[in-house]
């Protein structure tokens, strides 16, 4: 089920967990627009987050340092997060910021729902 | 200029400029003519000058606009100069100048205003219809020169137009240097007498003189208040100012840059005076200012020996004719604007300039009406007056007094004022950019806005992330709404708080008196004491309580007893910020917000935008924000390409380009809001240059080090020049004189080449 949120953060619900879709720039703006549709699924009752890199071409040091803080703020929540289908580019950009190292990074949406459904049944979450 | 447009037929007269090129005052323009119009006939104008405002080529401007109308106001145009030496003489010149500039007039002929001619010669001249009472004139004046009485000669040549015959038409006499009739020899005190004469004798005037002096010239006349108005003559503003740099430099033929430009504006304060002489300096010598450095080195040669060290040497002399008093003056003057108590009493004065009291408050009264201190009577403040002033008392200071060589202190005094300038221009850029703050609550008038606007914690809930459309749809459905105050006066918090001045900048914490409902009652009294926090982030709790406390205190030490604290940062506040803030009463925006205050307060956004491009390189100047930089980053896509750049290298660039944009829109203070690029096509590489204009960030060179998620949020920021570093194969910062200008290079790797330029 889609959920529109804002006017170009698509995102739904595949049980607990919410697939957020990054538009094509990944900015200030259109990265707060990630970090509020996040932090509502959250809200929701969201114990996992997918954010989808599939249309995003471009990002920049601020998105990323947003993307950071979405982790930050997943992790207080005990939350898992997941990205999907990123691009080699964005990896790299990733990579040399340190991004990696804190978010799993899954081939396509399918992917990161296994991945993610798999932690969930092998951890427990702790509030 | 004025308003009023010239004809063809205009003729300059004695305008030294054409109206084309007389730029900055046309309200004070158009506020003389209005004096000469016959609602005002027989009431003056006090012109109250700031020292270095300027005020001749606006009165000259002024007759001309006067001559050229032909109606029967008659333009009289007289300038006391530092070669008049009595009343006397300084009366008796002025008489000639009527008679003369009223026979140009009456003959229709502007050549006459100027000639060299006697009054026997312009009794020739002077129409039939003329003759008679101009003769009579003349008679008389002969007749008091030689009767030893000068308070009557020099009323009688001061009184001079009363005496044009009805039907004659109305002299409009405009009266030029008055701070100079203070001090000229003799018995008589022109000024007073300049000021009696003129306000009782029945026709209209301007009297231009230094602020601090014409009014008290004016109580010692006994002039009738009624009959005077005033008007504020005051250096011009940035803007104004930049116009007169452009039209003065094009008509002195001197070479300028808008760098150079600006730092004339901001160095001499927009000054008309200053920037005047300078100009004319770089032309003397054919001195080009397209740099920094071109405008340093010729402010200290004229500081050292040019039109601004005689200025004010000039100046030094008038307020202390003798030598040894003089060294010993600016001794005392030096040392007590360096040192860390600029005020002292009349007594220590006294004593450390060996001086009479009598003699010291003739020299104080000049110091005081020049500006260069400020002198309640009992207490002497040094260390005010303009930056030229400063610097050229410290040289006089090394040179007469210390004995030191001359070579050592003009080396030193360059290499301070090349130090110097990009802070002048930096300070600039930050007041400019708080400006708006200081704009947006001067024009609080118990307008209601929705309550969101001051709330950071909730606007952000509600609005962080979403389109502006659906900010201002948001904005227009919401009921909670905050009635603001109506603001009485506003100023810097450093004007009532001197320490303020270490901790921030000038605008950068206000405070403004305030009414609620408009009412003027101790109930309704409430002062608002705002500030604006440096941050790129969102500020945190710390450094919120910190500001908190700091005007909780200000507030304490001022003795406010309702108050009211407004925090702005560009990026809002944390949560836990947010959440002390309003725990604590205090109202909190992010520079977000306050945009949508200031349109609600009918504020307009400016974002020009102006292309451009060259045959061998591309240029393209883009407005800063809207995500221009993606218009860079695709340009230079199209430009990789066709070096056969791979797709990967290609994204390298376009992530560095977009890098290079945030990084100069977030940090430069940009006064155009402009990104400058050049790219420029080699045959193994790619040549990227993003300029801007504006402060240079303090981590300029700095490589920062590998981020951990676990740094201050503050640092993620830093990484833009740490990928641009890692993505581009050669990252040089360029020296340029005002904000940043980052070249960035990426060569073709050889398997690339192959494909090569040559295709």
């Amino acid at each position: 089920m889609d959920t529109p949120s804002g006017k170009l953060v698509r995102s739904h619900c595949v049980g607990t967990t919410a697939v957020v879709y990054a538009s094509d720039y990944l900015n200030k703006l259109t990265g707060e627009k990630i970090e509020h549709e996040c932090r509502r699924q959250l809200n929701c009752g969201c114990r996992a987050l997918v954010i989808d890199f599939s249309d995003t071409k471009l990002v920049n040091s601020i998105g990323v340092s947003i993307l950071l803080g979405i982790i930050d703020i997943a992790e207080k929540c005990g939350a898992r997060i997941a990205f999907s289908e990123v691009n080699n580019e964005t990896v790299q950009l990733f990579e040399m910021l340190g991004l990696t190292r804190h978010v799993v990074l899954a081939k396509d949406e399918r992917e990161a729902l296994i991945n993610l459904s798999h932690y969930e049944t092998t951890t427990p979450v702790v509030h | 200029m004025s308003s009023r447009s010239p004809s063809e037929n205009f003729r300059r007269i004695l305008g030294r400029v054409v109206r084309q090129d007389f730029v900055g005052r046309a309200g004070e323009l158009d506020r003389i003519m209005a004096q000469a119009e016959p609602g005002n006939a027989g009431r003056g104008l006090l012109l109250l000058m700031e020292p270095s405002a300027g005020v001749s080529e606006l009165l000259r401007q002024a007759y001309d606009e006067i001559f050229n109308d032909r109606t029967d106001v008659i333009p009289i145009y007289f300038a006391i100069t530092r070669n008049e030496t009595t009343a006397v003489s300084a009366a008796i010149e002025f008489l000639n100048t009527f008679v003369q500039q009223y026979i140009a007039f009456r003959r229709d002929e502007p050549v006459v205003s100027h000639a060299p001619l006697t009054l026997h010669d312009l009794l020739e001249l002077a129409p039939p219809a003329d003759f008679e009472w101009i003769e009579q004139l003349v008679e008389s004046y002969n007749r008091l020169r030689f009767s030893n009485d000068d308070k009557a000669l020099v009323r009688f040549c001061l009184g001079a137009p009363q005496r044009i015959p009805a039907g004659r038409g109305r002299p409009f006499v405009m009266l030029d240097g008055s701070q100079l009739a203070e001090y000229l020899n003799g018995a008589v005190v022109l000024g007073t007498e300049i000021l009696r004469v003129f306000g009782r004798g029945g026709f209209s005037f301007v009297l231009a003189g230094l602020r601090r002096q014409i009014l008290e010239a004016a109580h010692d006349a006994k002039c009738n208040f009624e009959l005077l108005d005033t008007l504020r003559l005051e250096r011009l503003d940035a803007t104004e100012a930049a116009r007169l740099v452009e039209h003065v430099a094009r008509r002195q033929q001197v070479g300028t840059s808008e760098a150079a430009r600006d730092l004339l504006v901001q160095q001499f304060a927009g000054s008309p005076f200053f920037i005047g002489i300078f100009l004319q300096a770089a032309r003397e010598k054919h001195t080009p200012l397209l740099s920094y450095l071109d405008c340093e080195r010729l402010y200290v040669d004229e500081l050292f020996g040019g039109h601004i060290h005689r200025h004010f040497a000039d100046l030094l002399e008038e307020i202390s004719p003798r030598l040894d008093t003089r060294h010993l003056l600016i001794r005392l003057l030096w040392e007590a604007a360096a040192g860390e108590e600029q005020t002292s009493s009349f007594e220590v004065w006294r004593k450390r300039l060996h001086m009479t009291g009598n003699e010291l408050e003739d020299v104080l009264h000049r110091l005081h009406v020049q500006e260069f201190v400020n002198w309640d009577e009992t207490t002497v403040e040094a260390g005010a007056g303009p930056q030229a002033w400063k610097d050229y008392l410290k040289i006089r200071y090394r040179l007469d007094v210390l004995n030191e060589p001359r070579a050592l202190v003009v080396a030193d005094m360059l290499a301070d004022s090349l130090k110097r300038a990009p802070h002048t221009m930096a300070r600039h850029y930050k007041q400019i950019a708080n400006a708006g703050l200081r704009d947006l609550i001067s024009r609080f008038n118990c307008q209601r806005v929705p309550a969101v606007l001051f709330d950071y914690n909730t606007f952000s809930n509600k609005y962080k992330g979403a389109e502006s459309e659906t900010i201002v749809s948001g904005l227009s459905a919401e009921t909670d709404f905050f009635k603001l105050p109506q603001t009485v006066h506003l100023a810097s918090c450093s004007a009532f708080i001197n320490d303020m001045r270490q901790i921030c900048e000038e605008d950068h914490c206000l405070i403004a008196h305030t009414f609620e409902e408009g009412t003027y009652s101790d109930a309704q009294q409430v002062i608002w004491l705002a500030a604006d926090i440096e941050s790129k982030m969102e500020v945190d709790v710390e450094i919120a309580r910190v500001w908190l406390e700091r005007l909780e205190n200000t507030a304490g030490r001022l003795g406010f007893s309702r108050y009211q604290i407004w925090l702005i940062s560009n990026e809002g506040f944390s949560a836990e910020a947010a959440t002390l803030l309003v725990r604590r009463k205090a109202l909190s925006s992010s520079r977000q917000q306050l945009g949508l205050l200031a349109s609600r307060l009918g504020e307009t956004p400016l974002t020009p935008v102006v292309p451009s491009a060259a045959p061998d390189e591309f240029l393209m100047v883009v407005p800063m924000g809207e995500d221009n930089e993606l218009i860079a980053a695709n340009t230079a896509e199209q430009i990789a390409k066709r070096l056969t750049f791979r797709p990967e290298a290609i994204n390298q660039i376009k992530t560095a380009i977009v890098e290079a944009c945030i990084n100069a829109s977030e940090h430069s203070f940009s006064p155009d809001r402009k990104i400058y690029q050049r790219f420029r096509v080699e045959s193994d590489r790619l040549v990227i240059t993003i300029s801007s204009r504006g402060v240079v960030p303090a981590n300029l060179n700095g490589t920062n080090s590998g981020s951990e998620t676990k740094q201050a949020a503050e640092e993620r920021r830093g990484w833009g020049l740490k990928l641009i570093r890692t993505l581009m194969d050669e990252v040089e910062f360029e020296r340029v004189d005002d904000g940043t200008s980052l070249r960035m290079t990426k060569y073709l790797r050889p398997q690339q080449s192959t494909k090569g330029a040559n295709e």
